[in-house]
């Protein structure tokens, strides 16, 4: 079996002296669309912060391509192609749309207007609010820029936190066109507690429970079946 | 067997300073007393409630002019003297309290190192008519009561009284709840607050009451000096106690013991074999903050012999 | 009045272009950095050597000591500073303190503690409003002026600046771009110390220069920052000039209490406007 995009391998995660991640395993194949369901407190941004950086494991081992990723700073686990979206909806508030995207191009070096125009395309109503101050969107407007800034430099994986939280049900449809536009093209390992999205969107889903991997649905079969995501939460 | 020993600490502490009279003359081992009181006022702040501040030596010149001025214009009798010191330092400590402990951090620190430059400002300028400005002035206490202060030794026998009472006291309020609250206050002050404690009266207190200790270590340098200068409420010496604190480490009544005596032999003594006298204060900070961050008392705590016996440990 | 009131914004001028970099630091890296009187402190040290010993004008000399304080700078930066990154707070201040101290005293070791005095290097008047001023000091609020604008537009239109200006809002936002934050606020750092380099030089002449100059300024610039709000550019702008105008007003009618009126107001403001640090 070829080595997977990302492993994450018996990592545990510790606040101190308290464990919030028990032996965590898992992994997303490239192409994939991968999400991770759970009650709130069960691990799953702590896991995410520590794939992307953020957060050390004290034990186990997180791989990108076979690359150990621990100790690596987050800046530099984002310029290997690994790209994390926040939980809160923050935009650089201060700063125009097209800077937020100005400041995300930077580093990977792509030009401004590529990534500018991908995002229009993505989501054409962006187009009038690039001059204005990012503070200014909504928060569905927020997670589309938050996602098209995360594209900027072509990144290998998107790590996603919650995209739908939060937000009414027509921004809901924005961001699932955006995400399964994407789908196929750009593996992604997405923490998602609206069910029917995960339902729609997965190709496998890892449910987690107090800071374990307590089931994996790894088949559309399995996801598909009713009440299997409701049951395991 | 240590768990048996600390019951008698107070008398160790004792024995300990005892121990420094052959070495010192009695005026100098006061000294070492007076300081190691105004150490523990600070850590009170500093150790216990995780505030670090760099004016605490306002305090200590309140006590110290307090104690001069009353003696000076009321009465002579060195207890009241002391005693108004106190209260004068409390006072300070109550009017300026409710500010400086809204604040955290940074702000706090500086906010005191502001409060002390006033103090330094009054004392020195503003008020120098009656304090003596640059020349300061001299204070003479009468004899009262059965002890004569003036005598050397009795004022060491005195001094040495009064640090082991401080030291009691704090022992006794770090034991307290009051204690046990700053201390959680310094690990998560919204914890506490979210318990339902109004943490700011707490905060209040300890520092009312830290500038009341500092105020009478000022008082006693009085006494055992029987001079006071602007010297005494000087801000740049904040640095001396709070390097006392580091060395000994901050947090326990001997790391502050330890600490205070550390410095003061060093000031007093390799002082005149180090040139560079700042520059060694700077170095040595700077080794405490990377290297020896728990001080000489945190280290020595943390070997075998003091560990606590834990259930079914042999001997 | 009129005299006052310029000499108001001269000091105003000058606490602004040594405090902005306070303010910058404090606001990115949450390090209160006493380290930067010491910088302060050399820029006009420097300058007395590079004056003196090189014999250059005023303008050339004050162009090299202020350039030549910044290794210096990128020295404290790297082995204090950096280290003191997520540190307990407490600790970063006790070792800039250190720093300071210890450059202070090196400071006196070589050059002893007699304060060096400097003459206006223009020494010519100008007719304002029927008062002659000195042209040195309208230059300085004219320098002032210009290096707001100049961090203005930094912050505005350079990338640098505006990552910076990222960075403070969100800090692990901008790293999860793959931008390294921390280099970038080292480098505002000693954009910072160069700028309190600059005002050691411009000050020198108008103050005496000795070792511990550093310390008087020190606390004025603290209190500027606090006031004006960390990592502000406005805020300070406007703190500095506030506070300058505090300090000649109240030099006026009682010379000694001059800063010692600042910290009052800094106590007041803090009473109303509790600091979030």
């Amino acid at each position: 079996m070829s080595e997977p995009l990302l492993a994450v391998d018996a990592v545990d995660v510790a606040y101190g002296n308290a464990k919030v991640l028990h032996g965590v395993s898992l992994r997303v194949e490239t192409g994939e669309m991968v999400f991770i369901a759970g009650r709130n407190g069960a691990g799953k941004t702590t896991l995410l912060k520590t794939i992307a950086g953020f957060m050390s494991p004290a034990a186990g081992a997180v791989r990108l391509e076979g690359g150990d990723l621990r100790g690596v700073r987050p800046e530099n686990v984002a310029r290997l192609g690994v790209r994390y979206v926040f939980q809160d909806k923050r935009v650089f508030s201060k700063l125009t749309v097209r800077e937020n995207l100005e400041l995300a191009a930077y580093p990977s070096g792509e030009r401004l207007a590529d990534v500018v125009a991908r995002v229009v395309s993505v989501y054409p109503a962006m187009e009038k609010f690039l001059d204005g101050k990012a503070g200014a969107l909504s928060g569905g407007q927020r997670q589309i820029l938050l996602i098209g800034r995360a594209l900027a430099g072509n990144p290998k994986i998107l790590l996603i936190d919650e995209p739908t939280e939060g937000l009414a049900a027509g921004v809901i449809e924005d961001i699932f066109r955006l995400l399964s536009g994407m789908k196929g093209r750009l593996p992604m390992l997405i923490v998602e507690q609206n069910l029917p999205v995960v339902a729609r969107l997965a190709d496998r889903v890892y449910v987690m429970k107090e800071g374990k991997i307590f089931q994996e649905l790894s088949s559309r079969a399995e996801i598909e079946a009713p009440g299997a995501l409701e049951k395991n939460l | 067997m240590t768990e048996r020993l600390r019951r008698f600490d107070i008398l160790l502490i004792a024995g300990a300073f005892l121990l420094l009279l052959p070495v010192l003359k009695f005026q100098r081992a006061t000294d070492f007393i007076i300081f190691c009181i105004f150490v523990l006022s600070f850590d009170l702040l500093y150790g216990y409630m995780g505030r670090l501040s760099f004016g605490h030596m306002l305090f200590l010149g309140a006590g110290a002019y307090g104690v001069t001025l009353f003696a000076d214009r009321v009465s002579p009798n060195p207890y009241l003297s002391i005693l108004f010191a106190i209260a004068a330092a409390a006072a300070v400590g109550a009017l300026l309290g409710p500010i400086a402990v809204r604040t955290t951090g940074a702000a706090f620190a500086l906010i005191n190192l502001a409060f002390n430059q006033i103090g330094h400002f009054l004392a020195l300028i503003a008020f120098a008519r009656f304090t003596g400005g640059e020349d300061g002035m001299s204070a003479v206490f009468s004899k009262a009561g059965f002890l004569d202060l003036q005598d050397k030794r009795v004022a060491f026998g005195f001094c040495l009284a009064c640090l082991l009472l401080t030291c009691w006291g704090m022992k006794r309020l770090t034991a307290s709840p009051f204690g046990i609250l700053l201390r959680m206050i310094k690990e998560n002050e919204t914890r506490v607050k979210f318990l339902g404690y109004d943490t700011f009266r707490y905060k209040w207190a300890a520092y009312v009451l830290s500038a009341a200790v500092a105020g009478f270590a000022g008082a006693l340098s009085i006494l055992n000096y029987g001079y006071v200068t602007p010297s005494f409420i000087d801000t740049n010496r904040n640095v001396e106690v709070i390097f006392a604190s580091l060395i000994g480490g901050a947090g326990s009544i001997y790391g502050s013991l330890v600490g205070g005596v550390v410095f003061m032999t060093i000031s007093n003594y390799l002082a005149t074999y180090i040139p560079r006298w700042e520059m060694f204060l700077g170095l040595g900070l700077l080794l405490l903050v990377f290297r020896f961050r728990a001080g000489i008392w945190g280290m020595v705590s943390t070997l075998e012999v003091f560990r606590p016996r834990r259930e079914g440990e042999g001997r | 009045m009129i005299t006052t009131l310029v000499y108001g914004l001269t000091i105003g001028g000058i606490l602004y272009i040594i405090s902005i970099g306070l303010s910058l630091t404090f606001g990115s890296m949450r390090i209160v950095n006493f380290a930067h009187a010491l910088v302060y402190t050399m820029g006009a040290y420097f300058l007395v050597v590079i004056l003196r010993v090189l014999g250059l004008g005023f303008l050339l000399s004050a162009a090299i000591a202020t350039v030549a304080v910044l290794p210096v700078a990128a020295g404290i930066e790297r082995f204090v500073i950096r280290r003191l990154y997520g540190e307990s707070l407490d600790y970063a201040i006790i070792a800039t303190y250190a720093v300071l101290l210890i450059g202070v005293d090196l400071i006196k070791w070589v050059f002893g503690a007699t304060p060096i005095p400097l003459s206006d290097p223009i020494g010519r008047d100008v007719d304002l409003f029927g008062i002659s001023f000195p042209l040195y000091r309208l230059l300085i609020i004219a320098m002032a002026l210009s290096i707001h604008a100049g961090l203005y537009l930094f912050f505005k239109r350079a990338i640098v600046g505006k990552i910076v200006v990222a960075g403070l809002e969100d800090k692990d936002a901008v790293r999860s771009l793959g931008i390294d934050v921390d280099r970038h606020f080292a480098i505002v750092f000693l954009i910072g110390s160069g700028l309190a380099a600059l005002g050691g030089v411009l000050y020198a002449p108008i103050t005496s220069v000795h070792p511990y100059m550093g310390f008087q300024i020190l606390l004025v610039s603290f209190a500027v920052v606090i006031v004006g709000g960390m990592g502000s550019l406005r805020g300070t702008f406007l703190s500095s000039f506030a506070l300058g105008m505090v300090i000649a007003l109240t030099g006026r009618y009682w010379g000694p209490a001059a800063e010692t009126m600042v910290f009052a107001v800094m106590a007041v403001v803090l009473i109303f406007k509790p600091l979030d640090v």
